[in-house]
Parts: C-alpha cells; structure tokens; sequence
C-alpha cells in the first residue's frame, strides 16, 4: 500500500511536470493556432542553464530565475522566426519550430557539450502516511498548483489575457478592435518559453538532461495537451497528471521498459477518437 | 523536348560516375542516392496529399530490419531486396489506415510517435539484436554474382532510384494523381466531387513507405549492420528538409534537395574534421544547416528550389509578346 501511495505522488509530480510543458503547448496554440515543436527545447535550455549558473556558484532562486528568463527570451526568439512574418501558416510554423529546434541542438552542444547534465535542488524527503516522497517532487507539485492558479488568474482577470484570448478565439474580430494579432503571438510565445522554462529548471534535479532529452518532453507534453484538445489548460493538466501516474505506476510495477510505448500509444488512440468526432470541414485551412 | 534531353544527361552522367569515383565518394553517392529515395516518397506525401510525416524513418527502418533478418536467415539477397519495401508497404497501410484520420500537426506528431515507438521496441527485442542490432549481413548478389565493392552498390541504388522515379511519373501523370493535386488544395472540395479521400491518402502513404523500405533494404546491404542508432528521428527531420529545399510535390525538386543537403553536409562535414576544429563541430555543424536551411527556406522560398528555379527561367522567356 505505501509502495502504491509512494508511486502516485511521485507519478503526480512527474504529471506536473508534464502539466507544465504542455500548459505552454496549449498556451501557445490557442493564441496562434501553431503547434510548437520546440516546447522542449525551452525546458533543456533553461535545464542546462541552471546547472551551469548553479557551477558558478549563484545561489538557489537567482539561477533558477535567470534560467527562466533565458527560457522566455528563447520563447521569444522561436515566436519571431515561427509567426514573426505575415502569412505563415500553422503547418509552415511547425516546420519552423522543428528547425528551431535542431538549431538549438547546434546551440546547446557548442554551449554545454553533449554529455548529460543535472543540478542539485531541494535536498531530503518527508515520510508521508508511510510514503516516502522527495521534497523536490513536493516542489513540483506545488509550483505546478501555483503556475495554473495563476494562469486562470492572468487569461481570466486581466487586459492583456484577455486579449490574448481574443486572439484564440476569433483573429479577425481581435484586430478590429485594436488588438496586434503578431504581438500577441509572440507574447504567446514568450509565455510558453516561460513555462517550459519552469519544467525544465524544476525537472533537472530529478534527472539529468542532454541537448536530446527534448524529444521525450515534446512528446509527453503533447501527449497530455492532446487530452484537452490542445485548447483547455484544466483538461490538460488532468491529462498530464494521468500520462505521469500511469507511466510511473508502470515502471514502478516491473514495465518500466514499456514506459515511452504506453504514453505514445495512449496518446495516438485520443487522437484518433479525437479526430473521429470533428468533421474534416472544420480543420480545413481556408 | 529540351526537359527530355535533359533527363537523359542526368542519367547518363550519373550512371557513368560510379566509374570513375575513389571509395569515400562513392559513400557518398551510395548515400544521396538513398536519402533521395525516400525524399521523392515524402515530398510525394507532402506535396500531394498535404501530410507531414515525422516517422519516415521508421520504414527506412522497416526495410532495412526485414532485408537484414531475411539475409541472415538464409534467404537469398534478392529476396530481402523485394521484400523490404512490400514489409514496409504493408505496416504503412497497416498503420495508416487508422493514423490517416488524423491530419496536420495531429498526424505529425503521431508518425513521430510510431517512429520512437518501433525504435524502443527493436532496442528491447531479442530477434532484432537488442540495441546492439543486427550484424554480419551478407552482401548483395544474384546467383552466384556477389556485389563485393562500393561501386556495385551505386549501381543498385541508382537502379532503385530509377525505378522510384518512373513509378512517382507515373502515378502523378495518372487520373489518381490529378485526384490527389485535388485532394491537397482542399480535401472537403475533392471529397465532394467523389474522390475517395481516405483511400488515395493510404495509397500515397503506403507508396511512399515503400520508397524508403527500398532505401533501408539497400542500405542494410551497404553497411552490413543496422541498429536502431541509424535511424533516429533526425533522419526523418533530415527528409523533410530535403523535400521543402527542393521543392514539394515535384521528382526534380526531392532530387535536387537530397543532392544539395547530402553535398552541404558532406562539404562541411569534412571542413569540420579539418586539425583543430573541436571534436563537436561536425555535428553541430549539420544540425546547423538542417536548422537554418529548413527555417530559411519555409519563411523566404516556400515553393522551394526548383519551382522558383523554373520560374524565374519561364518569367524570362514571357518576356517576348505573349497573348495568354
């Protein structure tokens, strides 16, 4: 039973994780109607960065910010090339981004070599109705609660979210009341390098990242973004805690191998119920 | 007329080069001859039936595993030869058939998933040698002929090219092919003047598999060895940016993008392990190009090269007084 308890919390805080990269897929997405593919590219950089600002000795909280920060401007710079120019279409913008990432493959392994990477973060653990959970995995969760408490907070209470969500909603209608549709998409952006971000600095510590581990994070983050549809955050976050409780349970209980297969698999056969309820008319780009 | 000519001084160029190439280059042949085929095959999806697949190396892999446990298990090398692109025919319609609803970025991602899936599977089973893979593949031969050097595999893998490039004419020139342009403007529209959407969609989806289950089926011969390390998801990158270089939805372009990205890399490849350079900067280097050239080309030349090539040539040519 302790075993069970232990293998939920510590597959909630992977799922928040998950919560995290996906929330700046979705964010991303219902903003711009572009599927970024280098969402986990932004969780490597700032992973990588915060190992290297914690080797130079920067106190916790500093570096952690900093790697953040450099996430977002990273954000930023893939908005500018993936929506920056007029008239690109999603599926064009999705290429882009796929070159964006393998740009920063060329990026990371010229800044930080090839070799994987950790940073130390929230040392010991708690015990827990006899479960024994680390207290980075706490932190995560925590973070997580917060960063999505926050987010209903931004696109529900203030301008700017809402017209963010106006952008999402219908583009036409956002710039004839004034809104800039292109600003909004990088701002989009910025917020989603901003998130992944987050993952990323939280996740190092839990285990250690390599310019390549950002095609596992894409594919889990996409994954649980695809339960809601890639538009409903609250969806999505019960999506990822579900990928993380179910991929943890199954390494937990001997099928650790087969963890990346049942994601994947789950994933596809959402999509295609998905895709079985929506006609083809209404994906159509016109 | 003129374009006839041309493909026949292609063709006899490139046929007559093998001859006269030392060992490296031919590799280097070998391999261009290769990425192109399977290139013609996604620049065929792209381009006409509108999709994106991130997993087309998973029927390189397809075609490569199957001529390489045929051969090992004693099968004739022709055999694993023909049955490497009908394997990878068959797991594509296999597969399609329910992937194929989906479309756009949905697809994509879901033919990257195939790909991780089948890479994590061949790691962990044991007929397919683990991680470690398969090794010892006999060489290529007919009866009692034995492809023993480089060059008898640029032959083979210009043949192969060959053939993919005359069954590409064909279909395209075909009523299925119109059907298909049709179908890649507007599925909605295609669909209601009774082309069978989904139908076509598998057929270009499984034609192209094939492209590159040829491709695998070759390679494993050339290298005697795979693994699920030779098939990464870059590869499957790597295709897609040789078919948006060179321009989607046309044989010449899918070429020419192979030719051109195959050549770059190669050039910066053995700039890169001049003395002195650090021991990253091949790599780094060739994911720098992918990444640069992919992202230039999308945002500043979408159509691609050839199609702007040609263009611009026909533009001067109506120069002269023309009443269209």
């Amino acid at each position: 039973m302790s075993a069970f308890l232990t293998y939920l919390l510590n597959g909630l805080a992977v799922g928040c994780a998950i919560a995290l990269i996906a929330s700046g897929l979705v964010v991303i997405h219902r903003v711009t109607g572009v599927v970024n593919f280098a969402q986990g590219t932004f969780a490597v950089v700032a992973g990588l960065c915060v190992s290297s600002l914690l080797g130079l000795g920067l106190p916790h909280g500093v570096s952690e910010l900093a790697a953040v920060a450099v996430a977002a401007l990273a954000g930023l710079l893939a908005g500018v090339a993936a929506v920056g120019r007029r008239g690109t279409t999603p599926l064009s913008s999705l290429i882009v981004t796929l070159g964006v990432g393998v740009l920063a493959y060329a990026v990371e392994i010229v800044l930080w070599g090839d070799q994987p990477r950790s940073a130390p973060g929230l040392a010991g653990s708690l015990s827990l109705a006899g479960a024994r959970i680390q207290t980075q995995h706490l932190l995560v969760i925590a973070v997580t609660a917060a960063t999505f408490a926050l987010l209903a907070l931004f696109f529900g209470r203030t301008y700017l979210g809402k017209a963010l969500t106006a952008c999402a909603s219908n583009p036409y209608a956002a710039r004839v009341v004034g809104i800039d549709v292109r600003r909004m998409g990088l701002l989009a952006f910025a917020l989603g390098g901003l998130l992944g971000g987050l993952a990323g600095v939280l996740v190092t510590p839990l285990r250690p990242i390599s310019f390549d581990t950002d095609v596992t994070l894409i594919v889990n983050g996409f994954a649980a973004a695809v339960f809601g549809a890639l538009t409903r955050p609250v969806v999505t976050l019960v999506g990822a805690l579900l990928l993380g409780v179910a991929e943890t349970m199954a390494a937990g209980y001997g099928y650790g191998s087969h963890q990346l297969e049942v994601a994947l698999g789950l994933m596809i056969v959402v999509m295609i119920v998905q895709a079985s309820r929506r006609s083809a008319l209404s994906q159509e780009v016109t | 007329m003129i374009g006839r000519v041309a493909v026949l001084a292609v063709a006899a160029v490139t046929l007559a080069l093998p001859a006269v190439l030392d060992d490296s280059s031919l590799a280097v042949y070998v391999l261009l001859g290769l990425a192109a085929m399977v290139t013609v095959g996604v620049s065929l999806l792209m381009g006409y039936a509108g999709q994106v697949s991130l997993g087309q190396g998973a029927f390189y892999a397809i075609g490569a595993y199957t001529a390489a446990l045929l051969a090992l298990g004693g099968a004739p090398p022709l055999v694993g030869l023909v049955a490497a692109p009908v394997a990878a025919a068959v797991s594509a319609m296999v597969i399609g058939t329910p992937l194929l609803r989906l479309r756009g970025h949905h697809l994509a991602f879901a033919t990257l998933a195939v790909q991780l899936i089948l890479l994590s599977v061949t790691g962990q089973l044991e007929f397919t040698g683990g991680d470690i893979g398969l090794q010892g593949i006999p060489q290529f031969g007919v009866g009692s002929w034995e492809a023993s050097g480089a060059a008898a595999y640029a032959y083979l893998t210009w043949a192969g090219l060959a053939l993919v490039i005359l069954v590409t004419r064909n279909v395209i020139a075909s009523r299925p092919g119109r059907a298909l342009r049709a179908l890649a403007t507007s599925e909605t529209a295609a669909a209601s003047s009774g082309i069978p959407v989904g139908r076509y969609k598998l057929v270009v989806f499984t034609l192209s598999a094939a492209f590159a289950g040829l491709a695998g089926g070759i390679y494993c011969f050339y290298t005697g060895y795979v693994a699920p390390g030779s098939f990464p998801v870059l590869i499957s990158i790597q295709y897609i940016v040789m078919a948006v270089v060179g321009g989607l939805g046309t044989v010449w372009g899918a070429l020419v993008g192979a030719g051109a990205i195959t050549l770059l890399v190669q050039g910066l490849d053995s700039l890169a392990t001049l003395p002195g350079m650090p021991s990253y900067a091949p790599s780094v280097l060739s994911y720098a190009v992918y990444a640069v050239v992919l992202i230039g080309m999308v945002l500043f030349m979408p159509q691609g090269l050839v199609p702007a090539v040609s263009s611009r040539l026909s533009g001067k040519k109506r120069r002269e007084p023309s009443y269209r």
